[in-house]
């Protein structure tokens, strides 16, 4: 069976062949940069190399599904955002000084998708469709409205808000929403099978949960709604006290790190939803070798998962030996 | 007859039950007022505390306010985050509330208080991923260590410079990044070379136990929660093997 068909079948909720393995988040990694001989900051910035990149998830890796782009700063740069990109090593990152202050209106450019590194973003994406799109479903990823309102006004400020004027964010987040929701169908558009929100600061570790609940859900939910296909939610860290509010938001998938409880989640959601997750990214698949990555991939697909993945964006220091331990495992869990 | 005046545990919808609402403080002080001091930092409130710390200075003594009223209101916080009650943003408030107070008990006294301790932290070079950083410092902050934060992407030379002008207890680098982190034994050999044996603590994204204790004055941090335990120790005199030993491996 081809990883695109697992995909499809996968939500459909229909069985696969076998356990399906893929990363939503980014993968590219030193070793893949190598041998497929595109590198990092060109791969942040040009689609012919970024597309090359996010395709070694499939010729490389063997996953099931390939992804761009690899950071959370296409949708705050082309807002207006300071970006750093981070040379050949690093992820771009969002730089200061700080965009907006909180009393400030925020702005939607009516040129977005074409502001920055978007048209060559949504580029990749037509390349990876026509390259290996047959094969392997292509995701698209955007960010969700919460953690671009912390790029637009910092870490500090919008935690502050989430507190004391949480209103004041409501235009922030109407703005990110729709960034977020104008890339995800233009990505879409150049044929993106399914999108990815990543959505790092709307963690429990950053905001409290009843403002995950009374400020970020509903437009979290707006963006569901609004794209045309299959909308897989990313959050970090332990979202065990949000895993019900995600659900909510009537996403297809949800992707989790291990530091949440998996059986929980599976619970919480039932069985209309699709768990994906398994390895911690950092402290297992990073640091440790293939054996300790097959237990631990093991140990979480049974606790429910329906697609095994990293819990996280792939350190770009890891093993190849360790991402391809992830696909043996998946192997091993025939439905047939 | 018995009448019911207390509805709260009637149609209470459980499953939205998530957080325990905000809360006083338990009773933290025997004076009213720098017990409702302690109240506002709890609360996060910085203008009331400000408010109240003016009052409490008409009848008190700065050093009674600062001891009987607002640190014992962020004691609680830490507490409350301890439980799982309360998440960073309240952290973050409560200790600009804590911080509102503390400045106008400084100004009465005509000069600063004596913090705990001092603690430089930074992200690494190269790197301007900082979240991890925020959260040690408002840890930090709100256990009553004096915070040196110089932000994100800071070079090697002056880290080591605000170690040597500061002389803090411990100082702190977080990095996302593997290729960031090797910034990490460059500040480490130089600190040893100034014969600053300062606890060094690292940690963040895939920065790694091994690699940070293969080089002097390295301790792990896995978690950015584990910061105010580690400047305790730090404070308390434990030098950097001492640390290592308990916290890694």
């Amino acid at each position: 069976m081809l990883g695109k068909e697992r995909v499809i079948k996968i939500f459909n909720h229909e069985k696969p062949d076998r356990m399906s393995c893929f990363c939503v988040n980014g993968t590219p990694t030193y070793e893949q940069m190598e041998k497929v001989g595109a590198f990092w900051p060109e791969g942040h910035e040009r689609a012919e190399d970024m597309a090359k990149l996010a395709m070694a998830a499939y010729t490389v890796l063997g996953f099931d599904a390939v992804r761009a782009p690899f950071c959370q700063t296409f949708e705050a740069e082309a807002l207006g955002c300071k970006v750093k990109l981070g040379g050949k090593e690093n992820i771009p990152g969002i730089d200061h000084p700080t965009l907006y202050k909180l009393d400030d209106m925020p702005v939607l450019p009516d040129d977005f998708l074409k502001r920055g590194r978007i048209p060559q973003l949504i580029e990749a994406i037509r390349i990876m469709k026509r390259e290996v799109g047959d094969k392997v479903a292509v995701i698209g990823g955007i960010i969700g409205p919460f953690t671009i309102a912390g790029a637009m006004l910092d870490a500090v400020p919008i935690l502050k808000a989430s507190f004391k004027t949480p209103d004041k964010l409501r235009p922030f987040l109407d703005v990110a929403e729709k960034a977020g929701t104008m890339l995800g169908q233009a990505l879409v558009d150049a044929g993106a099978d399914m999108i990815v929100v990543e959505d790092m600061q709307a963690s429990p570790d950053l905001i409290a949960p009843h403002t995950y609940r009374d400020l970020e859900l509903e437009y979290q939910k707006k963006q569901v709604e609004a794209l045309s296909v299959p909308v897989i939610l990313h959050i970090c860290g332990n979202v065990d006290k949000i895993i019900g509010f995600m659900h909510e938001t009537g996403c297809a998938g949800i992707s989790l790190e291990p530091k949440s409880d998996t059986k929980l989640a599976r619970k919480i959601v039932g069985t209309n939803v699709v768990l994906i997750g398994g390895v911690d990214a950092a402290t297992t698949l990073f640091m440790k070798g293939p054996d300790d990555v097959k237990d631990a991939s093991r140990e979480q697909i049974e606790m429910g998962l329906d697609v095994l993945a990293p819990g996280c964006a792939i350190a770009p220091g890891t093993p190849t030996a360790n991402l391809l331990a992830m696909v043996e495992v998946a192997k091993e869990y025939t439905y047939l | 007859m018995k009448y019911l005046t207390d509805y709260s545990n009637i149609f209470t919808r459980y499953d939205l039950n998530i957080e325990v609402a905000r809360q006083a403080a338990r009773k933290v002080s025997k004076d009213e007022l720098l017990q409702k001091v302690a109240d506002c930092v709890v609360r996060g409130d910085d203008e009331e505390s400000a408010k109240l710390t003016k009052e409490a200075l008409q009848k008190k003594s700065p050093m009674d306010v600062i001891n009987e009223g607002l640190i014992p209101g962020m004691n609680e916080v830490s507490r409350l985050w301890d439980e799982g009650v309360y998440f960073l943003p309240q952290v973050i408030l409560a200790s600009d509330a804590m911080n509102a107070g503390i400045a106008l008990c400084e100004e009465a006294m005509g000069k600063a208080m004596d913090k705990k301790g001092k603690v430089v932290t930074h992200t690494a070079e190269g790197d301007i991923h900082d979240i991890g950083q925020v959260i040690v410092n408002a840890l930090l902050n709100a256990n009553g260590f004096e915070v040196i934060n110089l932000g994100a992407d800071v070079p090697v030379d002056k880290v080591v410079e605000a170690c040597r002008v500061n002389n803090p207890v411990m100082v702190t680098g977080t990095a996302l990044m593997t290729t960031t982190m090797t910034a990490f034994p460059k500040i480490a050999s130089q600190l040893k070379r100034l014969g600053l044996n300062i606890p060094f603590v690292c940690g963040g994204g895939a920065v790694s136990e091994e690699y940070v204790t293969s080089f002097e004055l390295g301790i792990w941090g896995k978690e950015a929660n584990q910061a105010p335990g580690m400047a305790e120790d730090a404070l308390s005199g434990d030098n950097w093997q001492a640390m290592r030993g308990k916290w890694n491996g």
